[in-house]
């Protein structure tokens, strides 16, 4: 299910897609969100953030994307600085596909529509200002929509949809941008056990055939194991602790300031919840 | 707490009794003048049945004020409600829009009639233009507050994805805003034939012209019958509004909200 690539030893800088050197954020100047967070996401991978509600991991997306800057500290998203007021990287944002947790789809519109949105980049303004879209265009977007599973209900409007098939479409808007990386913020925490998991197998599935680096914000520690080569815990805003999995093995265990108890009384909390 | 209330109840009343002596607004005139609407009723019964086709050619003339009114204001109106929505514009280009917006909608549409009557002479075009006038003020404002109100997500979602701002609109700005957009031509098309029907009242054309002058030469019977023809109309459309509204608008919300 799982894409492995490379050792997961941390001296493998050059091969991350994601860099990020003592990164702190706030909203307003005062209360940071996130604080001093080291972060190197390879290639391909399959990240997991992990944390409870308000703990930052959230921001840690939008920062990967340019929708929020860092106050402190430096972030390199394939060797650019993500800031989405600056043009060039403007121009680098289609290869970033970014599910936001309330997934952001037109209810109005169909489901085509929809995913048809993630082509926007590559059309002229004529173009998209009536609709028209490449022939290859629309192959491509029907192909991913029989990728997420959702062939046959292309012209549905979304307001129709079930919150599991509502995140499907999401995900294909996501796919037809031909992203490198997939950024998404809670996507099945809403759902249940087995539609959860199917969710999660279409993401897996993409991920591999399409060969994306998947960053993912789950709030259930059991599913991002479940899932991920590497799993980040973020606690308050900062992190104590990354793991690397395969398979079930746990092959790597990197923890900040904290003692082991500490990061044991963590999770029986994270569970509890 | 209740006395405060007591007090407020009385102070407004007592504002309505002295601004109505102010204006000049005395009950007891009502009361003598009562008698005045028998006759009026009766004359009224006196249809003159033969005026049924002026009444239904004026009418139509009516409509066509409005509709035209309606469709070219709405066309104009549309863009400039993007320009002045806050989420989509700077200040620089938001605040002027509304300004010119705020200052249409200062004119009611029959001081615009008068206006385009001095402009363009007597007749149906000083009254489409005033229409138009009217409905650009109206629709744009409705329209921008609506386009304010888009969910933020989807904006973000798309923004994040690095489309121009053009397709932006077109693909999440317009389709989010497009119920409420319907909704709002349908209710001004209704209120815009409503106030064609008296923009006659200073010749900008339709209906209203000959409901003032047989009025003006106490002819209620004659009166009587453009007013019924504008009623009938007013009910038909009122019909066939309330199918659209339920055919396109009420489902498209179904899926946002449940409203009783």
């Amino acid at each position: 299910m799982q894409e492995q690539k490379g050792s997961p030893s941390p001296s493998i800088s050059t091969l991350s897609i994601v860099q990020m050197n003592d990164v702190s954020a706030s909203y307003d100047s005062k209360n940071y969100v996130l604080k001093n967070v080291k972060m190197s996401i390879t290639r391909g991978s399959n990240y997991a953030i992990v944390g409870q509600s308000g703990s930052g991991k959230s921001s840690l997306l939008k920062l990967i994307n340019g929708m929020m800057n860092p106050s402190q500290g430096k972030i390199l998203v394939d060797y650019k600085i993500p800031n989405i007021s600056d043009k060039k990287f403007k121009s680098f944002m289609h290869k970033i596909g970014y599910i936001p947790q309330n997934l952001g789809l037109i209810k109005n519109s169909t489901v085509l529509e929809n995913i048809l949105i993630g082509a926007l980049p590559r059309v002229s303004g004529l173009n998209s200002f009536f609709k028209k879209f490449s022939d290859l265009e629309i192959d491509n977007a029907k192909k991913i929509l029989k990728l997420v599973g959702l062939q046959g209900k292309a012209e549905r409007k979304v307001y129709m949809l079930s919150g599991g098939e509502k995140r499907r479409v999401a995900i294909a808007r996501a796919l037809v941008q031909k992203p490198d990386i997939i950024l998404a913020d809670e996507i099945v925490s809403e759902l249940d056990h087995v539609t959860a998991r199917e969710i999660m197998d279409v993401l897996a599935e993409a991920q591999a055939t399409m060969k994306l680096t998947a960053i993912m914000v789950h709030h259930d520690l059991q599913l991002a194991l479940e899932y991920a080569d590497r799993v980040a815990v973020i606690k308050e805003g900062e992190k104590v602790l990354e793991i690397g999995v395969e398979g079930d093995k746990i092959v790597d265990f990197q923890s900040g300031n904290y003692t082991q108890r500490e990061i044991l009384e963590m999770f029986t909390n994270e569970s509890e919840e | 707490m209740n006395q405060k209330n007591n007090l407020i109840i009385g102070l407004i009343i007592a504002c309505v009794v002295v601004m109505s002596v102010n204006v000049d607004a005395d009950p007891r005139d009502f009361a003598e003048g009562l008698p005045n609407i028998g006759i009026m009723l009766k004359e009224i019964t006196e249809v003159d049945s033969s005026l049924f086709v002026t009444a239904f050619w004026s009418m139509l003339e009516t409509i066509q004020i409005a509709f035209i009114g309606t469709v070219v204001g709405v066309a104009i109106a549309l863009p400039l409600s993007l320009l002045a929505a806050r989420n989509l514009n700077n200040k620089f280009v938001y605040v002027p829009v509304r300004a010119l917006l705020a200052a249409i909608r200062t004119f009611p549409s029959i001081l615009w009639a008068i206006l385009f009557v001095i402009i363009v002479g007597l007749g149906p075009f000083a009254g489409v233009l005033a229409i138009i006038m009217y409905t650009v003020g109206f629709i744009a404002k409705l329209q921008y507050e609506a386009i304010e109100a888009v969910d933020a997500d989807p904006m973000d979602a798309v923004g994040a994805i690095g489309v121009s701002k053009l397709q932006l609109i077109r693909f999440v700005v317009l389709p989010e805003s497009a119920s409420h957009l319907l909704s709002q031509i349908l209710y001004i098309f209704d209120y815009n034939i409503r106030q064609t029907s008296i923009l006659g009242l200073v010749g900008a054309g339709g209906i209203g012209f000959y409901i003032i002058n047989y009025i003006k030469f106490f002819e209620y019977g004659k009166a009587a019958v453009f007013m019924l023809v504008v009623l009938a109309t007013v009910l038909i459309i009122e019909w066939v509004s309330v199918r659209v509204r339920d055919k396109y608008i009420v489902k498209s919300q179904r899926g946002k909200q449940i409203k009783a």
